[in-house]
């Protein structure tokens, strides 16, 4: 026992702490400005499932990966697919999407079951099958990610499934699969992306006729909605009234918060409710957050988040064995891939996704997952030697 | 034992490549944000401020009316509105949340005790135009209301409680105009409404414009520019719905506009209005030297208060239907007949055309030409008479014959010198200008002929010409000084004279004529009686109507100056006063004593005045 005190992470302890106590001020700051008794205690729900999570983050920290990963990696990965086609058939719809099973999103834990599956088939030293770092590796890793996304984006929740794509190729990279392909993949997907970016480009530059506009836009594998998001991101002064309202208010709410902020529950953008009330405690906290506390707070979260991450990596550096690397390493990117996305989409850098922020957006299951995921990784700290 | 890291298969670069990935993610996202908070925090603010921030013009509050010893004729009272904060009954739907104003105000009109004045329609409108802007529900609340209201508040509905935030209902406290002096001099005034708030030029892109007072009559519609308050701005905060969020806050304090001082005096507007009391005419005092109108009365009249704090529709279709027609201003915006009134202009016509001040004519009762008569007051004649006594007589053959003899180029030419037929140029918005008729108007106007009978009738006041009394009363002016004045209200303004263009000589002959008239035998010696100055005056009794519904326009024109009898502070002082009463019995009998107090008023002591009037009554 003492011997694993002394490999645990402080760095990855403190920072997620202090993101639990900095998003649960955001929490409080965004509900307040919203009417009704229950927006005003989601702080301290969030507290209670931030006390849940360190205790998850506890136990799983505290208990050697190596001994049940093997075990519990494949049935995991099994039942959020189960999880999946369940909330496809008997799941809420809010918002015109199917997320919600009961009280808890499956997509959020799919996510940590796909990592724990994926560093099991390509990190374990007794290879499951032959040829892993050849292109059957390669098919069996998209197959592997490629079921759960596909559930995913039926949802339809292109952000989350989008978000584990970076986790999986960096862990495809560290597992050494077919590097080659890989790189002719991703440079494919490059062009692709850029190619339906000149795409909506010149269907939505000024002084295209609306008929040539709509031959361009049914050509695009986009939904319209996500459409005028690229739009948006493209030209954000196009329709600061409707489709690029809520980029302008992000924007106005982040920059008018300046170097040192409006002071915490001060801000205006929110409490005018000129940030949607909607989205400010989900996917546009962010902008709360730095219309606050400014730029020296928005800073601060960055080094906080900076520290969750690069630790991350330096647990994976130093991991026992391959299924810890790629599991640090999962879990890290994971981590990292919502931060830049849903901080990039509140500045203006990415189009507008929908994706949390973590610690900081309120939501059970995503915290949940997230401080299970970093228990993960703190555990493959802990248990860095080889137990003879 | 241990394994070190890099004997593991896998990944060790990709940790690092990792790690770096990662660091240049957020050094981008660092640099972005420096971009948008620092290097952009100003325009962010400033798109914020336009979106939130909603500018208010402010009414000032609008300046007072005073006379020319500094009596309040119009003032402002604090009045207390009850008002209503859209922001408080806000549903989730504009329906809903007109609906729960409908019921809110229900609820505090009981309370109020008197129902709400406002329909479905206007609440609309107010979430439309005017959502973060208390709504005035109950304007100009009596005590009783108020202190039920400050009782209840806590019962009614959007209360708050620990004041944090605005309550459904409020007390605001706004001023509106009030007359101390009631009806008096209510024509003079004129009355007030409400209306946006004026920009001022160069200055506009406010989002709100409180309503200010505006005058709509008068004096306070003449200079409803000089009166009018300062405009103020203050600003609100507005959420994203648009409901204010927060108390308006000043940026510039509205000023009160500057004291307004006319030349009225107060007691002869009151001397006036009291000898016109339940009759139809007017009443025009000026200072003869200066043009300074001391008072200016017209009956019927109305009481501008009655049109505080909104004139009601009801209201104004009462007075303004009237037969009687109250809101008609007759000394500037009457036309009458000027009758024997004129005469004076025609004597100093004909003596500035080479007839003699001794030359006589004989009055046989009636003057013949071209088929028409016009017989004399004095149905046997005057018989011979000279200009003097023609004036103090009031003959009619007499004027007739002269105006005739000099024609009527003559004649319109010294009516225009008196300023007839011409607006006189007071500062106020209702001057009539009248008729000089000439042949080309006649043409003009009626497609006929200009008769000799014509310039027979002109020459006695009558036939077409039309004048005001406030222009007879600047003749009298004129015949007293020989110099013609602009009348003027505003205290202030420098008096504007222009001499007569009649040899003083000739002047002096009329005046004598009219100093016989207020005389022991005169048809005007009632007008003068016991008035402590050296008074000349001219009756006037104009035949108007149809045949056989004949009525009589009333007349008494009179320059007066202070002398050693009069009282201390009118010593001095040149007043001339133009007086006419509808459908009276002469202007010697009807009008004279009238004007006869009103000079009384103006220079006999307050003993002296009434021991006078006894005097009077007791002669034989």
């Amino acid at each position: 026992m003492l011997r694993k005190l002394v490999h645990f992470n402080w760095v990855q302890f403190v920072a997620m702490v202090a993101l639990i106590a900095l998003g649960t001020v955001a929490i409080w700051s965004a509900g307040s400005a919203r009417e009704g008794a229950a927006f005003h205690a989601m702080w301290a729900v969030n507290l209670r499932t931030a006390t849940l999570g360190l205790a998850l983050y506890f136990a799983i920290a505290f208990t050697d990966y190596r001994k049940y990963l093997t075990l519990v990696a494949p049935p995991a990965y099994l039942a959020a697919l189960v999880l999946l086609v369940a909330v496809l058939a008997v799941g809420s719809e809010i918002y015109g999407g199917r997320r919600w099973l009961w009280f808890f999103q499956p997509s959020e834990i799919a996510k940590l079951c796909v990592i724990a599956f994926f560093a099991e088939l390509f990190g374990s030293a007794e290879p499951l099958f032959k040829g892993r770092t050849g292109w059957r590796g390669f098919v069996v890793a998209a197959l592997v990610v490629g079921l759960p996304c596909a559930l995913i984006l039926a949802e339809p929740d292109l952000g989350t499934a989008l978000t584990l794509v970076p986790a999986v190729l960096v862990m495809m990279l560290a597992a050494g699969v077919w590097r080659k392909g890989l790189a002719v993949i991703l440079l494919v997907v490059a062009i692709l992306g850029a190619a339906l970016l000149g795409a909506v480009y010149e269907a939505e530059k000024p002084g295209v006729e609306p008929e040539t506009r709509a031959k361009i836009v049914r050509c695009l594998p986009l939904r319209p909605h996500q459409v005028k998001r690229v739009k948006t991101f493209l030209f954000p002064a196009s329709d600061p009234m409707g489709a690029g309202y809520n980029l302008r208010q992000a924007m106005i709410s982040i920059g008018s918060g300046g170097f040192a902020g409006k002071g915490l529950g001060k801000g205006e953008t929110n409490h005018l409710k000129y940030l949607p009330p909607s989205v400010s405690m989900n996917d546009f906290i962010f902008c709360v957050w730095a219309e606050e506390t400014g730029f020296v707070g928005s800073l601060a979260l960055l080094a906080l988040f900076a520290a969750l991450c690069l630790s991350g990596t330096w647990i994976a550096y130093v991991a026992a064995d391959g299924r810890g690397r790629l599991l640090a390493l999962g879990v890290s990117t994971l981590v990292f891939a919502h931060v830049y996305v849903n901080i990039a989409m509140s500045v203006g850098l990415v189009p507008i996704t929908g994706l949390p922020l973590p610690f900081i957006s309120s939501g059970r299951t995503f915290l949940l997952t997230v401080m299970a995921g970093l228990g993960l990784t703190q555990s493959i700290a802990l248990h860095r030697e080889i137990q003879t | 034992m241990r394994i070190r890291p890099e004997t593991l298969p896998v990944g060790a670069l990709t940790c690092g490549l990792a790690a770096a990935a990662f660091a240049v993610g957020f050094l981008v996202l660092a640099f972005r944000l420096k971009v948008v908070q620092v290097d952009g925090a100003a325009d962010a603010t400033d798109g914020l401020r336009r979106q939130s921030i909603r500018r208010v013009q402010t009414e000032g509050v609008r300046g007072r009316i005073l006379d020319c010893r500094g009596r309040v004729l119009a003032d402002n009272r604090p009045s207390v509105s009850i008002v209503l904060n859209a922001g408080v009954f806000r549903q989730a739907t504009w329906d809903e949340t007109a609906a729960a104003i409908t019921n809110a105000l229900a609820a505090v009109a009981d309370v109020v005790g008197r129902p709400s004045p406002l329909t479905e329609r206007d609440i609309r409108r107010h979430l439309r135009q005017n959502l973060a802007r208390p709504l005035t529900v109950w304007r100009d609340v009596d005590a009783d209301a108020l202190a039920r209201f400050e009782e209840q508040g806590f019962r009614l509905p959007g209360h708050s409680a620990d004041g944090t935030r605005p309550s459904g209902f409020a007390v605001a406290e706004t001023f509106e105009r009030t007359y101390p002096n009631g009806a008096l001099a209510g024509h003079l005034l004129g009355y007030v409404g409400r209306d946006r708030v004026e920009s001022p030029a160069g200055d506009e892109g406010f989002n709100f414009q409180e309503m200010e007072l505006r005058g709509r009559s008068g004096v306070e519609f003449y200079y409803d520019g000089y009166l009018r308050g300062g405009a103020g701005e203050s600003r609100l905060t507005v959420d994203a719905r648009g409901f204010a969020s927060a108390q308006a806050e000043t940026v510039v304090p509205a000023q009160q506009g500057p004291d307004l001082t006319l030349t009225i005096d107060t007691a002869i507007q009151a001397a006036c209005e009291a000898e016109l009391k339940g009759l139809k005419g007017a009443c025009v005092v000026l200072d003869a030297q200066s043009g300074a109108v001391r008072a200016m009365a017209s009956a019927p009249s109305f009481n501008p208060d009655d049109f505080v704090p909104v004139l009601r529709r009801a209201r104004y279709e009462a007075v303004s239907t009237d037969p009687a027609k109250p809101l008609l201003n007759r000394a500037v915006g009457g036309s009458y007949a000027p009758g024997s009134t004129f005469k004076p202009v025609t004597a100093l016509a004909g003596l500035a055309a080479g007839h003699a001040a001794d030359e006589r004519h004989d009055c046989f009762g009636a003057f013949n030409y071209g088929g028409m008569t016009i017989r004399c007051a004095r149905r046997w004649g005057h018989g011979s008479l000279d200009v003097r006594e023609a004036l103090r007589d009031s003959c009619n053959p007499f004027f007739c014959s002269l105006g005739v003899a000099i024609g009527t180029n003559a004649l319109v030419a010294a009516a225009r010198a008196f300023g007839l037929g011409a607006k006189t140029g007071i500062d106020f918005p209702v001057d009539y200008a009248g008729v000089v008729p000439d042949a080309t108007w006649k043409m003009e106007t009626y497609h006929e002929k200009w008769y000799p009978g014509d310039v027979a009738q002109m020459s006695i006041g009558q036939g077409m010409l039309l004048v005001t009394p406030l222009q007879m009363a600047r003749v009298a002016g004129a015949l007293g000084t020989g110099a013609l004045v602009t009348p003027h209200l505003k205290a202030d303004l420098p008096p504007v004279r222009t001499p007569l263009p009649f040899d003083a000589g000739r002047l002096a002959v009329v005046r004598e004529g009219l100093r016989m008239v207020v005389g022991r035998s005169g048809t005007g010696k009632r007008g003068a009686e016991g008035v402590a100055a050296e008074v000349i005056g001219k009756t006037g009794t104009a035949e108007v109507g149809a045949r056989g519904r004949r009525r009589k326009n009333t007349w008494f024109i009179a320059y007066a100056k202070g002398d050693q009898s009069s009282r201390p502070e009118a010593q001095g002082t040149e007043v001339a006063v133009a007086l006419v009463v509808e459908n009276g019995a002469s202007g010697g009998e009807t009008a004279a004593p009238k004007v006869c107090a009103i000079l009384k008023a103006i220079f006999n002591g307050p003993d002296d005045g009434s021991g006078s009037r006894e005097e009077v009554a007791h002669a034989p």
